[in-house]
Protein backbone atom coordinates (compact mmCIF):
# COMPACT_ATOMS: atom_id res chain seq x y z
CA UNK A 1 0.00 0.00 0.00
CA UNK A 2 1.31 3.38 -0.84
CA UNK A 3 1.88 5.18 2.14
CA UNK A 4 1.05 9.71 2.27
CA UNK A 5 2.06 12.39 4.20
CA UNK A 6 -0.52 15.35 5.26
CA UNK A 7 0.58 18.47 5.60
CA UNK A 8 -1.40 21.14 6.60
CA UNK A 9 -1.81 23.77 9.55
CA UNK A 10 -5.69 22.99 9.79
CA UNK A 11 -6.80 20.21 12.12
CA UNK A 12 -10.04 20.12 10.29
CA UNK A 13 -8.69 19.82 7.18
CA UNK A 14 -5.85 17.22 7.98
CA UNK A 15 -8.67 14.90 9.44
CA UNK A 16 -10.58 15.29 6.21
CA UNK A 17 -8.05 14.23 4.05
CA UNK A 18 -7.16 11.48 6.38
CA UNK A 19 -10.75 10.20 6.17
CA UNK A 20 -10.28 10.34 2.20
CA UNK A 21 -7.58 8.94 1.38
CA UNK A 22 -7.43 6.34 4.12
CA UNK A 23 -9.55 3.89 2.29
CA UNK A 24 -6.66 3.45 -0.23
CA UNK A 25 -3.84 4.79 0.98
CA UNK A 26 -1.95 4.09 4.52
CA UNK A 27 -1.29 7.75 6.34
CA UNK A 28 2.43 8.25 7.61
CA UNK A 29 1.85 11.06 9.24
CA UNK A 30 0.56 14.81 9.95
CA UNK A 31 2.49 17.71 9.50
CA UNK A 32 1.34 21.14 10.60
CA UNK A 33 3.63 23.04 8.60
CA UNK A 34 6.58 23.10 5.73
CA UNK A 35 9.67 22.62 8.70
CA UNK A 36 7.70 19.55 10.36
CA UNK A 37 7.13 18.13 6.64
CA UNK A 38 10.52 17.94 5.35
CA UNK A 39 11.54 15.97 8.70
CA UNK A 40 8.33 13.98 8.69
CA UNK A 41 9.71 13.09 4.85
CA UNK A 42 12.93 12.05 5.74
CA UNK A 43 11.99 9.84 8.58
CA UNK A 44 8.99 8.29 6.63
CA UNK A 45 9.92 8.55 3.10
CA UNK A 46 6.01 8.38 1.78
CA UNK A 47 4.94 8.11 -1.88
CA UNK A 48 3.13 11.03 -1.81
CA UNK A 49 2.48 14.05 -0.08
CA UNK A 50 -0.49 16.87 0.31
CA UNK A 51 1.08 20.11 0.95
CA UNK A 52 -0.70 23.38 2.05
CA UNK A 53 0.13 26.31 1.25
CA UNK A 54 -0.78 28.82 3.63
CA UNK A 55 0.82 27.96 6.93
CA UNK A 56 3.26 29.68 9.96
CA UNK A 57 6.80 28.65 10.37
CA UNK A 58 7.74 27.64 6.75
CA UNK A 59 4.56 27.92 4.26
CA UNK A 60 3.75 24.94 1.68
CA UNK A 61 6.07 26.92 -1.48
CA UNK A 62 9.19 27.09 0.72
CA UNK A 63 8.66 23.23 1.64
CA UNK A 64 8.14 22.27 -1.50
CA UNK A 65 11.31 23.55 -2.78
CA UNK A 66 13.19 22.03 0.21
CA UNK A 67 11.62 18.82 -0.27
CA UNK A 68 12.56 18.70 -4.51
CA UNK A 69 16.50 20.37 -3.28
CA UNK A 70 16.38 17.07 -0.91
CA UNK A 71 14.44 14.94 -2.88
CA UNK A 72 14.12 14.87 -7.00
CA UNK A 73 11.48 12.66 -6.92
CA UNK A 74 8.70 13.52 -4.21
CA UNK A 75 5.54 13.44 -5.40
CA UNK A 76 4.01 16.64 -3.78
CA UNK A 77 -0.17 18.26 -4.60
CA UNK A 78 -0.80 20.95 -3.77
CA UNK A 79 -4.09 21.30 -1.72
CA UNK A 80 -4.77 25.45 -0.68
CA UNK A 81 -7.07 27.83 -0.32
CA UNK A 82 -4.39 30.10 -2.11
CA UNK A 83 -5.03 29.23 -5.85
CA UNK A 84 -4.07 32.20 -8.14
CA UNK A 85 -3.01 31.62 -11.26
CA UNK A 86 0.60 33.24 -9.68
CA UNK A 87 1.02 30.96 -7.79
CA UNK A 88 -0.32 27.30 -9.62
CA UNK A 89 2.68 28.87 -11.95
CA UNK A 90 4.68 28.85 -9.30
CA UNK A 91 4.09 25.30 -7.56
CA UNK A 92 4.11 23.44 -10.94
CA UNK A 93 7.16 25.31 -11.74
CA UNK A 94 8.61 24.47 -8.44
CA UNK A 95 7.96 20.50 -8.99
CA UNK A 96 4.75 20.00 -7.61
CA UNK A 97 2.71 17.46 -9.68
CA UNK A 98 -0.82 18.64 -9.22
CA UNK A 99 -2.29 21.52 -7.40
CA UNK A 100 -6.04 21.36 -5.76
CA UNK A 101 -7.90 24.17 -4.75
CA UNK A 102 -10.00 23.98 -1.54
CA UNK A 103 -13.22 23.77 -1.16
CA UNK A 104 -12.74 20.30 -2.94
CA UNK A 105 -14.47 17.17 -4.01
CA UNK A 106 -13.06 14.05 -2.60
CA UNK A 107 -13.07 12.65 -5.95
CA UNK A 108 -10.80 15.49 -7.06
CA UNK A 109 -8.09 14.23 -4.05
CA UNK A 110 -8.04 10.94 -5.04
CA UNK A 111 -7.83 11.09 -8.91
CA UNK A 112 -4.59 13.46 -7.86
CA UNK A 113 -3.32 11.01 -6.19
CA UNK A 114 -4.23 8.36 -8.42
CA UNK A 115 -2.18 10.03 -11.35
CA UNK A 116 0.87 10.01 -9.74
CA UNK A 117 0.92 6.10 -10.04
CA UNK A 118 0.33 5.66 -13.17
CA UNK B 1 -10.54 51.34 -0.52
CA UNK B 2 -13.07 50.43 -2.89
CA UNK B 3 -16.50 48.70 -3.18
CA UNK B 4 -15.54 46.49 -5.25
CA UNK B 5 -13.78 44.67 -2.97
CA UNK B 6 -16.99 43.42 -1.33
CA UNK B 7 -18.21 41.64 -4.49
CA UNK B 8 -15.73 38.59 -4.71
CA UNK B 9 -16.12 38.10 -0.76
CA UNK B 10 -19.72 37.66 -1.18
CA UNK B 11 -19.04 35.41 -4.23
CA UNK B 12 -16.75 33.39 -2.54
CA UNK B 13 -18.50 33.01 1.18
CA UNK B 14 -22.10 32.16 -0.08
CA UNK B 15 -20.09 29.56 -2.66
CA UNK B 16 -17.59 28.22 0.22
CA UNK B 17 -20.57 27.87 2.97
CA UNK B 18 -22.65 25.41 0.24
CA UNK B 19 -19.72 23.21 -0.58
CA UNK B 20 -18.14 23.00 2.77
CA UNK B 21 -20.62 23.35 5.23
CA UNK B 22 -24.06 22.81 3.00
CA UNK B 23 -25.29 25.51 3.93
CA UNK B 24 -27.16 28.37 2.42
CA UNK B 25 -25.92 32.24 3.09
CA UNK B 26 -27.94 35.00 2.78
CA UNK B 27 -26.93 38.58 2.17
CA UNK B 28 -28.44 40.79 5.11
CA UNK B 29 -26.58 44.36 4.75
CA UNK B 30 -23.53 46.26 3.75
CA UNK B 31 -21.95 49.30 5.98
CA UNK B 32 -18.69 51.42 5.99
CA UNK B 33 -16.83 52.15 9.16
CA UNK B 34 -13.73 53.02 10.23
CA UNK B 35 -11.58 50.06 11.24
CA UNK B 36 -12.54 46.48 10.95
CA UNK B 37 -13.48 45.63 14.45
CA UNK B 38 -15.68 42.37 14.84
CA UNK B 39 -19.07 43.00 16.38
CA UNK B 40 -19.65 39.40 17.82
CA UNK B 41 -17.75 37.01 20.04
CA UNK B 42 -15.72 34.84 17.74
CA UNK B 43 -12.96 36.95 15.41
CA UNK B 44 -10.82 35.39 12.63
CA UNK B 45 -7.96 37.94 11.46
CA UNK B 46 -6.16 37.07 7.95
CA UNK B 47 -3.35 39.90 7.08
CA UNK B 48 -3.21 40.37 3.19
CA UNK B 49 -0.43 41.49 1.49
CA UNK B 50 0.37 41.64 -2.31
CA UNK B 51 -2.11 43.79 -5.11
CA UNK B 52 -3.72 44.79 -1.90
CA UNK B 53 -2.74 44.62 1.68
CA UNK B 54 -4.73 45.28 5.10
CA UNK B 55 -6.86 42.69 7.16
CA UNK B 56 -10.01 40.83 6.60
CA UNK B 57 -11.37 40.36 9.90
CA UNK B 58 -14.09 37.52 9.81
CA UNK B 59 -16.77 37.51 13.00
CA UNK B 60 -19.39 34.99 14.47
CA UNK B 61 -21.17 34.13 17.89
CA UNK B 62 -19.59 30.88 19.80
CA UNK B 63 -22.86 28.97 18.85
CA UNK B 64 -22.28 29.45 14.90
CA UNK B 65 -18.82 28.82 15.42
CA UNK B 66 -19.91 25.51 16.79
CA UNK B 67 -22.10 24.60 14.19
CA UNK B 68 -19.41 25.44 11.41
CA UNK B 69 -17.71 22.93 13.00
CA UNK B 70 -20.42 20.45 13.22
CA UNK B 71 -21.28 20.71 9.36
CA UNK B 72 -17.41 20.83 8.30
CA UNK B 73 -17.18 17.42 10.66
CA UNK B 74 -20.46 15.57 10.63
CA UNK B 75 -20.38 12.51 12.82
CA UNK B 76 -18.32 13.89 15.30
CA UNK B 77 -19.03 14.08 19.03
CA UNK B 78 -19.88 17.49 20.71
CA UNK B 79 -16.47 16.79 22.78
CA UNK B 80 -14.75 16.87 19.66
CA UNK B 81 -16.61 19.66 18.02
CA UNK B 82 -15.26 21.96 20.70
CA UNK B 83 -11.90 21.32 20.44
CA UNK B 84 -11.93 21.60 16.72
CA UNK B 85 -14.04 24.53 16.62
CA UNK B 86 -11.00 26.92 15.89
CA UNK B 87 -9.22 25.06 13.38
CA UNK B 88 -13.02 24.88 11.66
CA UNK B 89 -13.20 28.41 11.55
CA UNK B 90 -9.88 29.38 10.64
CA UNK B 91 -10.20 26.88 7.64
CA UNK B 92 -13.63 28.60 6.46
CA UNK B 93 -12.11 32.36 6.61
CA UNK B 94 -8.94 30.89 5.16
CA UNK B 95 -10.68 29.02 1.96
CA UNK B 96 -13.28 32.37 1.94
CA UNK B 97 -10.12 34.73 1.52
CA UNK B 98 -8.35 32.29 -0.78
CA UNK B 99 -11.06 32.17 -2.88
CA UNK B 100 -11.78 35.91 -2.61
CA UNK B 101 -8.35 36.52 -3.57
CA UNK B 102 -8.58 34.34 -6.82
CA UNK B 103 -11.19 36.37 -8.29
CA UNK B 104 -9.52 39.79 -6.83
CA UNK B 105 -6.28 39.21 -8.65
CA UNK B 106 -7.65 38.15 -11.96
CA UNK B 107 -5.21 36.31 -14.06
CA UNK B 108 -1.38 38.45 -13.63
CA UNK B 109 -1.81 39.52 -10.07
CA UNK B 110 -0.65 38.08 -6.72
CA UNK B 111 -2.32 38.22 -3.93
CA UNK B 112 -0.55 36.57 -0.39
CA UNK B 113 -2.30 35.31 2.38
CA UNK B 114 -1.25 34.67 6.46
CA UNK B 115 -2.76 32.06 8.44
CA UNK B 116 -5.93 32.72 10.74
CA UNK B 117 -5.83 33.99 13.75
CA UNK B 118 -8.60 33.17 16.22
CA UNK B 119 -10.02 35.36 19.00
CA UNK B 120 -12.46 34.09 21.27
CA UNK B 121 -14.35 37.01 22.98
CA UNK B 122 -11.09 39.27 23.37
CA UNK B 123 -10.78 40.96 20.14
CA UNK B 124 -11.55 44.17 21.79
CA UNK B 125 -7.46 44.10 22.91
CA UNK B 126 -6.31 43.92 19.17
CA UNK B 127 -5.08 46.57 17.69
CA UNK B 128 -6.79 46.82 14.62
CA UNK B 129 -5.51 48.88 11.19
CA UNK B 130 -7.18 52.36 10.96
CA UNK B 131 -8.53 51.56 7.53
CA UNK B 132 -11.86 52.29 6.03
CA UNK B 133 -13.80 49.15 6.27
CA UNK B 134 -16.69 47.30 4.45
CA UNK B 135 -18.87 45.31 6.99
CA UNK B 136 -20.57 42.78 5.01
CA UNK B 137 -23.37 40.96 6.82
CA UNK B 138 -25.41 37.46 5.95
CA UNK B 139 -27.66 35.28 7.42
CA UNK B 140 -28.22 31.43 7.44
CA UNK B 141 -29.61 28.69 9.31
CA UNK B 142 -26.60 28.25 11.76
CA UNK B 143 -26.98 32.27 12.55
CA UNK B 144 -25.27 35.16 11.55
CA UNK B 145 -22.07 35.76 10.23
CA UNK B 146 -19.83 38.79 9.28
CA UNK B 147 -16.82 39.89 7.26
CA UNK B 148 -14.99 43.17 7.55
CA UNK B 149 -13.25 43.73 4.75
CA UNK B 150 -10.06 46.51 4.92
CA UNK B 151 -8.01 46.35 2.00
CA UNK B 152 -5.99 49.35 0.28
CA UNK B 153 -3.90 49.57 -3.09
CA UNK B 154 -1.98 52.07 -1.50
Amino acid sequence: MKKGLIVDDAAVMRMRLRDILSSKYEIAGEAENGRQAITMYRNHKPDFVTMDISMAEMNGMEALTGLIAEFPDAKVVMVSAVGQKAQVFEALGKGAKDFIIKPFEPERVLLAIERLFE
Amino acid sequence: MKAEYANPFITAAITTFQKELRVSLNRNSLGVKESPVPSKDVAIIIGVTGMVKGQVVYSMDDNVAFAVAKAMLPGKLPAELRKLTNSAVSELANIITGQASIILAGEKQKIDITPPAVFCGGASRIDFLSLQTICLSFLSEIGSFEINIALTEE
